[in-house]
């Protein structure tokens, strides 16, 4: 009773507060107007890092470090949990054992298939989407491969996850994926440092573009645009290995998790 | 005075969909029933969610959204599904 007293007061007076209109500025800080003044600025390319879209700029440019240790939290979370669920032949005995029983209905409902089957296609286009215009509309790698995990999810809730497998969609196939996304990364982040062989001298990790204060000749940059298309340097190349990571990363831990019960009783118990 | 075009349904909703939240996380917490309690705690980063979309933050919202309400309830519902389903005490 006093609980649900407590929460009335707080709905009213948060709805209260709100009714008056109250925000606390709306004066830009002097890092965000150096954020939007410099990301693409076509007169003053200096800084600039060839994208309209601030927030992957911002990722992948000018703080890329931030998101390649980010990216290495996530690889090293990946890691423990695939070491927690270390048993070699997991797959196959999984695949066999279902094989010896009888094949009974497995998955849910017809209904529930079907509509699992349009909503894949959705899921998997809409990410792919969402990670190749990362650099143009709001998105990018990492969103686009959290968007991506839920596909194999329903699938594995929807049919049955030995039906998944039988797809080619294994830990093994996982792992590879993930291995060349993070791969990728690294290549392009010292893809400038290769360059000093060339004899550019003023190169940083994680370049985008050139930087005429640094020293000359300076690293000449990731292509800009492509024709019509707009390329953002380093971000789409960036954006699409990021997806590739996280999309299997996610994928792999719900392989491993949807493993039967009664498997692991009968491993524990040898 | 007030000003003469006086429209707070920004604030409004903001302060809406949190206090939504809040409400749906109380009642998260003090659930018996285990599955019903991550029914309940999607349904407060749904809340989150509408709250971002107000605060102009779409690249947050494209992760926030498959992570909260996708991976971390079938989390979650797999944990629950491997030990037992009501709270006791």
């Amino acid at each position: 009773m006093a609980s649900t007293i407590v929460l009335f007061v707080l709905t009213l007076v948060s709805v209260a507060l709100g009714a008056t209109a109250f925000t606390p500025s709306l004066d830009l800080r002097p890092l965000a107007e150096f954020y939007l003044e410099n990301c693409l600025n076509q007169f003053n390319k200096d800084l600039w890092a060839a994208s309209p879209e601030a927030v992957t700029s911002m990722l992948w440019d000018y703080r890329g470090l931030d998101t390649v240790y980010e990216t290495t939290v996530f690889f090293l979370a990946i890691i423990g949990s695939v070491a927690a669920f270390r048993f070699g032949e997991a797959f196959l005995r999984s695949y066999e054992e279902s094989k010896r029983k009888q094949r009974r209905e497995e998955g849910l409902s017809l209904i529930v298939k079907v509509i699992t089957r349009l909503t894949f296609v959705l899921i998997v286009a809409l990410s792919i989407a969402i990670a190749l215009h990362g650099h143009l509309t709001p998105g990018g790698g990492f969103q686009a491969g959290s968007i991506f995990a839920v596909a194999p999810l329903l699938a594995i809730a929807a049919f049955s996850r030995r039906f998944v497998e039988e797809f080619g969609l294994t830990k093994n196939t996982c792992l590879a994926i993930r291995t060349t996304g993070l791969i990728t990364i690294a290549l392009i982040a010292l893809i400038p440092l290769l360059s000093i062989a060339l004899g550019f001298t003023g190169v940083f990790i994680i370049q985008n573009q050139p930087k005429p204060w640094a020293l000359q000749p300076s690293f000449p940059g990731f292509p800009v645009y492509l024709g019509p298309i707009w390329l953002a340097g380093t971000l789409i190349l960036f954006n699409v290995a990021e997806f590739l990571t996280v999309a299997s990363g996610f994928t792999l831990l719900f392989i491993l998790l949807s493993l039967p019960e009664d498997f692991f009783r009968r491993l524990m118990g040898k | 005075m007030i000003p003469l075009f006086f429209s707070p349904f920004l604030e409004l909703l903001l302060a809406f969909s949190l206090t939504m939240a809040l409400v749906l996380a109380y009642f998260a917490i003090v659930q018996r029933d285990l599955v019903k309690a991550a029914v309940l705690s999607a349904g407060q980063s749904i809340a989150y969610a509408f709250a971002y979309y107000l605060l102009a933050a779409p690249d947050i919202l494209f992760a926030y959204i498959p992570i909260a309400v996708g991976i971390y309830t079938v989390l979650l519902l797999y944990a629950i599904s491997k030990t037992e389903r009501f709270e006791e005490g």
